[in-house]
């Protein structure tokens, strides 16, 4: 029985920590795509070629290596990367990328140039219309970019108009691939400030009475469930022992016997003066049984003069042990 | 000749560094505030541990000095600006709440779980002042970060008021600081008024006894369920809660007497000092410090209507022997015990036999929780 529950243990704990990781990955999004790269932005070398700007949607540092970016997904039902797959290393920190951050790789073709170069150019002639991104397992496929081939002579990147999963000017998640108006590699994709929470606010809640009806709402429900818990504990403790728990019977028959103590006692105290009176009697009789003391305490010298010397255990010998 | 020259000359420097040179109304004024801070607490006895650090914060906040010598508060690399630093983080306020969770006991509140509705009741004053705010010209956030002094809680006012409104930080912690000393004094005419004869006699049951269980497993459930519905205020409510494990586990001893003792102290000593000293003349009095005192003032009273009006209206629905006497409503601000305290003080005047320390101490912890609740959700809808 504890094996299979140390198992059970494990195996929640082994499952939940492969659904956070995969959470965690799954966070990750191409953001904004650029190929016909000629005067744009330039990498470590100064070369112009195409980029792929990826987003850390959520709020927690995500580590990118050792997922796979691709222009490929052959292999992926069968978990086998390809010779078009790149596996991005590990040990450079800049992959692990900050909260709603961003990170560029350069599809270039050229590895061996650093770990930000993929092994695939989109540019080139056998290339696919899509860019892929899959997880360290090589089986779940994070997330899949299609691009129309005119792209590749676009003077525009393409992407998402607000980064994934942010609202748009009308308040929608934005979760469309379009053209993009601006370059944008390494930042958010709508440059221009947005309202913030604040000012949204006060243009939908001039006078704060919405905010304070949800927040006083908000307030209540919170305290209300500790009340709800408080209340069950209440119960709880009130409850009394099953162990003391008393048969039908027996509780009909104490129920009775307290009835009945009630109607005896009932006509004996009528009042507050009878108890009064009652109470007296019994000091009365009680103080009685005792003795009378004189109650003065006092320290007296005892008569004769106290000393060891006089004492005749000190003087007379013990009398002699034989052993 | 020249060395005189040169004498005349350096005496003359020294002196545009001195404090005499660089002094305007504006500091005389604050000074003056900071002493009648300091003679409160010590001759009133208005919460002369808050009071005393934050009185003479003010004076040392508001000796003049020449900028650039790197000693103001708002100066980087003072050591007054690295003290300051806590506040502006947010890092003293839910220290402080540690050690109110290491020295609360919420049997009163375990005991009579009804009460818990009153914090959460007098949180109103806290969005009436938003809405006040509002129609006075600040913007949503700087609304929050005053409508919170009403939640009568000093270290959630600091707290979100770094957060939300950093420029009205001072201004909103003496606010909330002074009206939670002034609690006495605001709080029992808007109960009188409130309230009858009848109702202000009204007794309560004596609380249950609280088993050693409930009071363990009290502040993890509430953690759970609070910071479930309002992660923001996690840091609060997190600190709160720990604090109040560490001291009913009791296995924890020591650590709770940290939290209670010598590490709620320095805090306090820290936090009262640099905010006092963030009241600079030049940022501190404006028209803006005067609104901020003013609506303080009124999220107080609404504060305490909003209790007390709650508890009348929970008396239709409860039966008689079950109802609470609407004297405890005021408590549901969190200015612990000085509420509860009040409404002690009220009750015994219409009645002497009457003791409601115990009862007011029920919401009186449930306001601690409500104010960081509201202050919670202030920050996620405006941060």
């Amino acid at each position: 029985m504890n094996k299979l529950k140390t198992i059970f243990i494990l195996s929640i704990l082994f499952l939940s920590v492969n659904i956070l990781f995969a959470q965690k990955q799954k966070d990750l999004r191409i953001n904004e795509l650029f190929l016909n790269n000629v005067d744009n932005l330039a990498d470590e070398y100064g070369r112009h070629v195409p980029w792929v700007e990826i987003f850390n949607s959520s709020y927690n540092n995500v580590n990118i290596s050792e997922c796979y970016l691709t222009n490929d997904t052959t292999g992926l039902a069968a978990g086998v990367p390809t010779s078009r797959w790149y596996r991005i290393p590990k040990g450079d920190p800049k992959t692990v990328i900050p909260q709603r951050s961003f990170l560029i790789f350069y599809l270039d073709n050229m590895p061996t140039y650093g770990v930000f170069h993929t092994n695939f150019n989109p540019m080139d002639s056998n290339s696919t219309n899509y860019v892929a991104l899959i997880s360290s397992n090589g089986r779940t496929l994070i997330d899949f970019f299609p691009y129309k081939s005119s792209l590749r002579t676009a003077t525009h990147s393409y992407g998402y108009q607000f980064d994934f999963g942010n609202k748009n000017l009308d308040g929608e998640i934005e979760n469309e691939l379009s053209e993009l108006k601006y370059f944008t590699p390494g930042s958010q994709n709508y440059p221009e400030p947005m309202a913030t929470k604040s000012e949204e606010i006060s243009k939908k809640d001039k006078y704060g009475l919405g905010l304070t009806v949800i927040s006083m709402v908000v307030v209540f429900a919170a305290l209300f469930l500790i009340f709800v818990i408080l209340k069950l504990f209440a119960r709880m403790s009130n409850k009394p022992n099953p162990r003391l728990k008393l048969h039908s019977a027996q509780k009909k028959a104490k129920k009775e016997e307290v009835k009945n103590e009630e109607k005896q006692v009932s006509p004996l105290v009528d009042n507050g003066e009878e108890l009064a009176a009652i109470s007296m009697a019994l000091h009365y009789h009680l103080n009685a049984a005792h003795d009378q003391e004189s109650e003065v305490i006092t320290i007296e010298t005892p008569s004769a003069h106290y000393s060891p010397w006089s004492q005749k255990h000190f003087t007379v010998k013990g009398s002699p042990k034989r052993r | 000749m020249d060395y005189l020259e040169f004498l005349k000359e350096g005496i003359s420097q020294f002196y545009t560094y001195t404090g005499f040179a660089n002094v305007t109304v504006g500091h005389l004024i604050m000074i003056a505030v900071g002493l009648i801070f300091i003679a409160l607490a010590i001759i009133k006895d208005y919460e002369p541990l808050l009071l005393v650090p934050i009185g003479f914060g003010i004076i040392m906040g508001n000796i003049p000095f020449t900028d650039g010598l790197q000693i103001g508060v708002y100066e980087s690399g003072s050591v007054l600006n690295y003290l300051y630093f806590g506040v502006l983080q947010g890092i003293y306020p839910p220290l402080i709440f540690l050690g109110i969770g290491a020295m609360t006991d919420f049997s009163a509140l375990i005991s009579n779980p009804k009460l818990i509705l009153i914090g959460a009741a007098a949180q109103f004053g806290i969005f009436a002042a938003y809405m006040l705010a509002l129609v006075f010209g600040f913007s949503p956030m700087e609304a929050g970060a005053i409508g919170i002094i009403g939640g009568a809680d000093g270290p959630t006012a600091i707290f979100l008021a770094s957060k939300l409104a950093p420029s009205m930080l001072g201004a909103i912690a003496i606010s909330a600081y002074s009206y939670m000393a002034l609690v006495p004094v605001i709080q029992p005419p808007v109960m009188r008024i409130l309230t009858n004869k009848k109702e202000r006699v009204i007794k309560m049951r004596p609380p249950r006894v609280v088993s050693h269980r409930e009071k363990v497993l009290f502040p993890i459930l509430c953690i759970l369920l609070t910071a479930f519905i309002v992660p923001s205020g996690l840091a609060l409510l997190g600190m709160l809660f720990f604090g109040n494990l560490l001291k009913e586990s009791s296995v924890t001893r020591r650590l709770a007497n940290t939290a209670s003792g010598p590490l709620i102290d320095i805090v306090t000593i820290l936090i009262g000092l640099t905010v006092g000293a963030s009241t600079q003349a030049t940022t501190f009095l404006t028209v803006d410090s005067i609104l901020v005192f003013g609506l303080g003032a009124l999220s107080f009273i609404f504060a305490t209507f909003g209790g007390v009006v709650f508890v009348k209206f929970l008396n239709l629905f409860l039966k008689e022997g079950n109802k609470i006497n609407p004297l405890i409503g005021n408590a549901g601000v969190s200015a612990v015990p000085d509420s509860a305290r009040v409404s002690h003080i009220e009750g015994l005047k219409y009645d002497k036999t009457n003791y409601l320390l115990m009862h007011a101490m029920g919401p009186n912890v449930a306001g601690v929780i409500g104010s960081a609740v509201a202050a919670g959700i202030l920050l996620s809808f405006l941060y």
